[in-house]
């Protein structure tokens, strides 16, 4: 690394040049809030009409029954609880990004964390979904709340679906309190920037906020304590949701492995989705000087680490299969990668155990375009890891007189490519009244970087 | 279909329960309407029975019919009478579906002008008739299947009265060939009765016994008791199976020979050679050597027959040493140009060997007018030369059952008056000018003959649901209005019911109803020899065509001869062999799969010299290569459920009809022949998948279908005599060990860890329920299944859903061939690739059903409580709590759990099928899971009148739907916390182990291992 400028009073850093630069910041970054292009309408469009697809198709399912998936014995979770993971996983890097990397002052997070906490939000939203949509009688999904009532039904706190309701919910609420409270400060610029209903609009949501000393204070103070709230819940929602599968004794799940394989396939997926969502915004509004090389390497290093931990994962499951020498075990992972579902098993070993390890060189690291292609195919693995997991695993349980083969219909792959247009809508809209690059954050790292002379 | 007068039923039956049957249907209010004067016989909620009987096949098995309330919900079997004793197959379980049956006539009809069958008033029908057949009663004919004596006696008097031209019986499995083998070599033409309880050793040359045979729910009761390893030290009968495929009897039998089709009588009269070379009959057969059996040494039969020398050297020893052994005649199937010389031979085997007045009942004199293809071929001639102007048709439907070739439906044209009386329409009706539908049984008086001196009553259990006349009183009606008052005397006066009573008359009419009939022995005498019948010329027959495969027409074992095929039921319980249901297809061996390059699900053209039909190839290894065989019952063009109607395509076939590839042949006598043609078959190139509901018959070792070598049996019994009685749930370690060497399932048997299944229930329960499967009785037939839908009120989904492997089946039955063993190579065909070989029978039939674990994968998991353990220790499912996440089902390891994908509730019971639910178990709606439940609702029933005389409930007062209809018992239900019960003592014997014991599930259901007899030993 170069050599760290000599450093500069502080005076001086937020003096006159500083003011400059601040307004240039808040009229880069809120310039991603301006009118929408022709381009933009056109993927919200898209995006709106997958999600509308997708309800009319649930709309459908809901009247006719779930037979319209590709249910089977003895197949009874399909796409949709592949889905759910597969969303609640993208659910994790927005947590991590924010609470985590804050508490270890990993300041290069500044310029992607609004975006990922965004993503976390969206996708639990879009994950709680299909639980709803999964369930034979959303009319009567209620009664998994713990709620009071004269009958004296109660919920089973024994089963991992309830600890799922929980851990979902708590991590929702926790993501939604924690992106609010990041989002207050630039709020206010909003708001003082803002006319009309978007004056109205924004001051509401600002609270207030006038960037005094006291309410800086306890802005800070609150993000750290959320953070410390936040960090466990990061490792507890991925482990509860692989428990899932991980209580059960259905082979190919029954293991112990699974709380922490999930998390860190969920970290992996989660930062993947990051770049693939980041790199196209990043091109489209020119936020190159905000979301650096630097941001992408550090990146990359992180799927990289995590794809490690996850093909690890991959190899021990097929280990304790083999050294179990229990046959069930043996014979589902057998047929795991070379049964049927062999397509699905080595396009999720490929995607995410072999492409990552471009990451480790920095060229590569840093290389947009490899760093694109690279985090959608993880995000494709992902998705087919679940797939995998749940599927050739329940396909090829105990008694091979029903064993199955389960096909996805076109009612499950339109709901799937809903969720997606879903998630896309809501991030749509969110660029366009909301600062995607947390503005008091960068200013502040601005600051920094004068005063220090860059050196992190 | 039209609209029923459902308000009139529920006057006429007083009751307007509907509550069960409408729970949950939340778009119609119905009253419950309490009645203002209660019929005497009935308390709401108390079921009534009515003893009748079962007309489904000519075994004619007694019936309990059990009603609730006035309608009928359930057959059951009545158990003083002596074909079924109490026991009751698919068939007949099923049987209830035709009088709630959504396609049935519900008038008289008469085809318009315009095509369509129109109603008209019985009066204008009944008249019609009869100024029709007044105008021509010389070309007036009756055609229909056998029906009860008093029936019968009534149709021979309308004929005489009337003068009308004459009355042919049709019955296209009647036993023709055997009648007639019967008078060829005893000098009585009647058919005789197999009795085959104290037997020791059995050959079955191919009838296909305990599926489609003469009696199959008594024969395989029979069977059972003779090889009971109970009370048979030495395991008990064995049973020698000849046929050309490994039928579900044939998977039941110790020792396969797949001869070749059609040469079973060279090989009953080789056996019969060599069992009296070895001493059979003591000498007093020994002119027959030198006479007909000749030509029949071991070595140039075998060349003939297709099987080593030394196997019918080894068999006959056995038969001559054998103190009692019985050998079958050829079934349906296997009915060939030559069927008369060849039961004949068989016959004759049993001479030999002693059996005939023994086990072979030859009844004295011929009874009734006897079936025959060849009177029917004749009316067939006449009706082309257009000398038949009216023809009526009753219980028959030769339409869909007689070959096309035979021009049966072409000649109908030149009829002037086509009259059906069936209930249902079918291909006939389809034909018919006018339609006089008759009473279903349940609705109907009359009377049933099983076999001479075993009569038995059918009495009606329900009000006519619609505007039918039962078949006697139509023709008493037609009959009086041909003769007027003045000849009115030649046909019996009042109702068809006072015929029946008159006919009754000899007996105390109401205990005869009360019991069921009149049950006496056989009037049997041993016959003699009959000079002329030792005329045989037993030769393999000659087939038509020059096709390279054998085609083996088999009657399916369900839909018989196609009569099942409108029973939504019988369609939906897949085949016990193939577990294909809904379909037909034709069974190829490996080696022709092969060479025609197609697998599973391939669409394959067979083509015959008499047509040409397409069906999905089912590959199998328990078939021959010269052969292929389709199930006889598919391919109706007319029926909700026969056809593919139900589905959207009205007048399309489900499957081929195996008629179709079948000229009309008769035998040498002219009884009906079925083995005839030879076929060549070839790919279409078309595939579909099968509806098959099963994936793979290797169990892998897995503990699910277990069996014990007899030696390992009688050594485990030993160290039990000695002190060495394993722990309570530790099975005998000798299952599926010895011959194998290491257990197949490593990994697996050394994980068991006992337990005791009386423990998991609650403390002050007096019961912990339990259930025990002896898969040694187990033939696989499918009772159990038939009868759990219709008391379970499990809905049928129909082809499309079991193609997607979506029954609802709360009891399967998984068929394992042979131990089994860890093999990684299947999977991506589906099916896996059957383990079936050629003349090797290791069949296990296990029935799975909810196991009510002690310790149930099911229960933690599903986050609202809706499954649970109870207090008695069953498996508990609250439907209404159920959310349908469906965990339960995923971690559910012998995958007996069911989900409703489709509002099943409303649409699977089109009325008026909704009045046949059984009120105590509730009708489940979309979304939820379901199970069975151990038929908790007759659990319930016994536990008031236990309470009320202040006692537990007995042992054996419980029988669960599925225990009640098993034909050998195979199936036990009681309480595992009474040591003395007889599920306790079965789970405790030497046989007992749990099925996937492994997991450590604790399950409630001891399984019985199969024990392996191994083949037939020569000393």
């Amino acid at each position: 690394m170069a050599p760290p400028p000599p450093a500069m009073p502080v005076a001086e850093a937020i003096a006159p040049v500083a003011a400059q630069r601040d307004s240039k910041i808040n009229r880069d970054l809120l310039s991603v809030m301006g009118r929408p292009t022709l381009g933009y309408l056109a993927v919200l469009g898209a995006a709106l009409f997958f999600m509308h697809l997708a309800g009319a198709v649930w709309i459908y399912q809901v009247y006719e029954g779930l037979g319209i998936a590709g249910y089977t014995h003895p197949l009874f979770w399909g796409v949709y609880i592949v889905t759910f993971v597969f969303w609640v996983g993208i659910a994790h890097a927005g947590t991590l990004i924010s609470a985590i990397l804050y508490l270890f002052r990993a300041k290069w997070r500044n310029a992607i964390n609004r975006g990922a906490e965004a993503m976390t939000v969206f996708a639990v939203l879009t994950a709680a979904q299909f639980l709803g949509i999964h369930v034979g009688r959303i009319w009567k999904s209620y009664f998994i709340l713990p709620y009071p009532n004269q009958r004296g039904l109660w919920v089973n706190f024994k089963s991992p679906l309830m600890w799922d309701t929980f851990a979902i919910s708590t991590y929702a609420t926790i993501s939604i309190v924690f992106f609010y409270i990041g989002l207050i400060p630039d709020l206010a610029i909003a708001r003082d920037r803002a006319t009309g209903w978007r004056k109205l609009f924004y001051t509401a949501l600002a609270l207030g906020w006038q960037g005094t000393n006291r309410q800086w204070k306890a802005h800070s103070r609150s993000v750290l304590h959320l953070s410390g709230l936040a960090t466990p819940l990061v490792l507890s929602v991925h482990s509860v949701v692989s428990w899932d599968f991980a209580m059960s004794i259905v082979p190919g799940w029954h293991a112990t492995i699974f709380a922490p394989y999930f998390v860190a396939g969920a970290i992996f997926s989660g930062f993947a989705m990051v770049l693939t969502v980041m790199i196209p915004l990043r091109r489209i509004y020119g936020l190159e000087e905000y979301i650096t090389d630097y941001h992408f390497d550090n990146m990359s290093r992180f799927i990289l680490l995590t794809s490690l931990i996850v093909g690890y994962a991959y190899a021990m499951e097929y280990f304790v299969a083999w050294y179990s020498g229990v046959e069930f075990e043996k014979t589902s992972f057998w047929l795991r990668a070379f049964g049927p579902y062999w397509f699905s098993t080595w396009t999720m070993i490929v995607c995410n155990t072999v492409f990552p390890q471009l990451f480790w060189f920095k060229k590569l690291r840093t290389h947009i375009p490899t760093v694109f292609v690279v985090s959608t195919l993880v995000n494709i693995g992902m998705w087919f890891e679940r797939y995998v997991i749940i599927i050739t695993g329940l396909s090829r349980e105990y008694n091979p007189a029903v064993w199955g083969l389960y096909t996805p219909t076109w009612a499950e792959l339109a709901i799937l490519a809903g969720s997606f247009g879903f998630f896309a809508t809501l991030f749509l809209i969110f660029i366009k009244i909301f600062p995607v690059i947390a503005i008091s954050e960068v200013k502040e790292l601005a600051i920094h970087e004068k005063a220090h002379g860059g050196a992190h | 279909m039209a609209e029923i007068d459902r308000r009139d039923f529920l006057k006429l039956v007083g009751a307007g329960a509907g509550a069960a049957a409408a729970a949950g249907c939340s778009d119609k209010v119905e009253k419950l309407i309490p009645y203002v004067v209660q019929p005497e016989e009935i308390t709401p909620g108390v079921p009534v029975y009515y003893a009748s009987t079962c007309l489904e096949c000519p075994a004619r098995c007694g019936l309990h019919v059990k009603t609730r309330e006035g309608r009928p919900i359930k057959l059951e079997g009545n158990p003083d009478h002596p074909v079924n004793r109490g026991k009751l197959c698919a068939r007949g379980q099923a049987g209830i579906g035709r009088t709630y049956h959504p396609d049935r006539f519900t008038g008289p009809m008469r085809r318009g002008a315009d095509g369509t069958l129109q109603p008209v008033s019985w009066a204008d029908a009944v008249a019609e008739l009869a100024a029709e057949i007044g105008r021509a009663p010389q070309k007036t004919f009756l055609l229909g299947g056998e029906v009860g004596p008093t029936l019968s006696d009534l149709i021979e008097r309308f004929v005489r009265a009337t003068g009308i031209a004459g009355r042919t019986v049709y019955e296209p499995f009647a036993p023709e060939a055997l009648r007639e083998a019967t008078r060829s070599l005893f000098g009585v033409a009647s058919v005789p009765v197999f009795d085959l309880s104290a037997a020791e050793l059995i050959v079955d040359f191919g009838s296909d016994f305990l599926e489609s045979g003469a009696s199959p729910t008594e024969h395989a009761r029979q069977l059972a008791q003779a090889r009971d390893v109970q009370s048979h030290a030495g395991g008990g009968a064995r049973l020698v199976a000849v046929g050309p495929r490994l039928s579900m009897s044939v998977s039941n039998a110790d020792e396969w020979i797949p001869a070749r089709p059609g040469s079973e009588g060279i090989l009953a009269l080789a056996l019969a050679r060599v069992a009296i070379e070895k001493g059979a009959g003591a000498g007093e057969h020994q002119a027959l050597l030198g006479g007909l059996l000749a030509g029949f040494d071991a070595a140039s039969a075998a060349a003939k027959v297709g099987v080593p020398a030394e196997t019918i050297v080894r068999l006959g020893s056995a038969l001559a040493r054998s103190g009692r052994a019985v050998a079958l005649p050829p079934g349906v199937a296997l009915t060939s140009r030559r069927a008369v010389h060849t039961t004949a031979a068989v016959l004759l085997l049993n001479h030999v060997l002693g059996a005939i007045g023994r086990d072979v009942k030859v009844p004295a004199a011929a009874e009734g007018h006897p079936a025959s293809f060849r009177e029917t071929l004749a009316l067939i001639e006449a009706m082309e030369a257009g000398r038949v102007g009216v023809l009526m048709i009753h219980d028959a439907n030769p339409v869909y059952s007689i070959p096309e070739s035979a021009g049966f439906a072409e000649a109908l044209g030149q009829v002037k008056l086509v009259v059906s009386f069936s209930s249902i329409p079918d291909e006939t009706t389809e034909r018919a000018h006018l339609v006089l539908p008759d009473h279903t049984p349940l609705e109907s008086w009359g009377d049933a003959q099983a076999r001479p001196g075993v009569r038995s009553l059918v009495q009606p259990s329900v009000r006519p649901l619609f505007d039918t006349q039962a078949l006697g009183d139509t023709l008493l009606a037609v009959g009086r209005a041909l003769l007027g008052e003045a000849r009115a005397a030649e046909l019996p006066a009042g109702s068809f019911r006072s015929v029946v009573e008159a006919a009754w008359a000899g007996d105390d009419f109401r205990a005869a109803l009360q019991r069921g009939g009149r049950f006496g022995e056989l009037p049997a005498q041993p016959p003699s020899l009959a000079p002329g019948g030792l005329d045989l010329e037993v030769v393999a027959p000659k087939l038509t065509g020059e096709g390279s495969h054998v085609l083996v027409a088999f009657p399916h074992g369900f839909l018989y001869d196609g009569r099942g095929a409108n029973l939504p039921w019988l369609q939906e319980i897949p085949d016990s062999v193939s577990k294909i249901a809904w379909t037909s297809w034709v069974e190829i061996s490996p080696k022709s799969a092969e060479g025609l390059g197609v697998e599973d699900g391939d669409v394959v053209a067979v083509e015959t010299s008499a047509g040409r039909i397409e069906l999905q190839a089912f590959v199998r290894g328990g078939l021959r290569d010269d052969v292929v065989a389709i199930p006889i019952g598919q391919g109706h063009r007319v029926g909700r459920w026969s056809s593919r109607a139900g589905d959207g395509l009205p007048g399309e076939a489900r499957g081929a009809n195996v008629m179709d590839a079948l000229t009309a042949s008769v035998d040498e006598a002219g009884g009906r022949a079925w083995l005839t043609e030879n076929a060549s078959l070839s790919a279409t190139g078309a595939s579909r998948r099968l509806p098959l509901l099963q994936f793979s018959d290797n169990q892998r070792g897995r503990q699910l279908g277990e069996a014990i070598s007899l030696a390992a049996l009688a050594e485990a019994a030993h160290g039990a005599a000695e002190g060495e009685a394993p722990a309570h749930g530790e099975p005998a370690a000798h299952v599926e060990a010895a011959p194998h060497g290491e257990p197949a399932g490593h990994g697996v048997h050394e994980l068991r860890a006992p337990f005791d299944p009386a423990a998991d229930a609650a403390a002050a329960s007096p019961y912990r329920w339990g259930m025990s499967v002896d898969l040694d009785r187990c033939t696989g037939c499918g009772a159990c299944v038939a009868a759990c839908y219709v008391e379970n009120n499990i809905p049928v989904v129909g082809e499309e859903e079991v193609r997607r492997v979506r029954p609802m089946s709360w009891l399967r039955i998984d068929r394992w061939v042979g131990a089994g063993e860890p093999d990684l190579s299947p999977g991506r065909e589906h099916p896996a690739p059957s383990r079936e070989r050629l003349g090797e029978v290791d069949v296990r039939h296990a029935p799975m059903m909810c196991q009510q674990c002690g310790s149930a994968p099911c229960e933690p998991v599903c986050p609202v409580i809706a499954t649970y353990h109870n207090e008695e220790g069953l498996n508990g499912m609250a439907y209404n709590r159920c959310i349908g996440t469906r965990y339960c089902a995923n971690n559910c390891s012998y995958k007996v759990r069911r989900f409703n994908y489709f509002d099943n509730q409303l649409t699977r019971w089109p009325e008026p099928m909704r009045l046949m639910l059984n009120p105590d178990v509730t009708v489940r709606g979309q979304g939820v899971m379901e199970k069975c439940t151990f038929c908790v609702q007759r659990v319930a029933a016994a536990r008031q009148p236990a309470k009320n005389e202040g006692r537990p409930i007995r042992d054996g007062e419980v029988q669960t739907a599925c225990q009640q209809a098993c034909p050998t018992s195979a199936i036990q239900f009681g309480n595992l916390r009474d040591p003395q019960s007889r599920v306790s003592r079965d789970a405790a014997g030497q046989r007992s182990y749990y099925a996937l014991h492994a997991l450590n599930t604790r399950p409630a259901v001891s399984y019985l291992a199969k024990v392996q007899r191994g083949p037939v030993e020569e000393s």
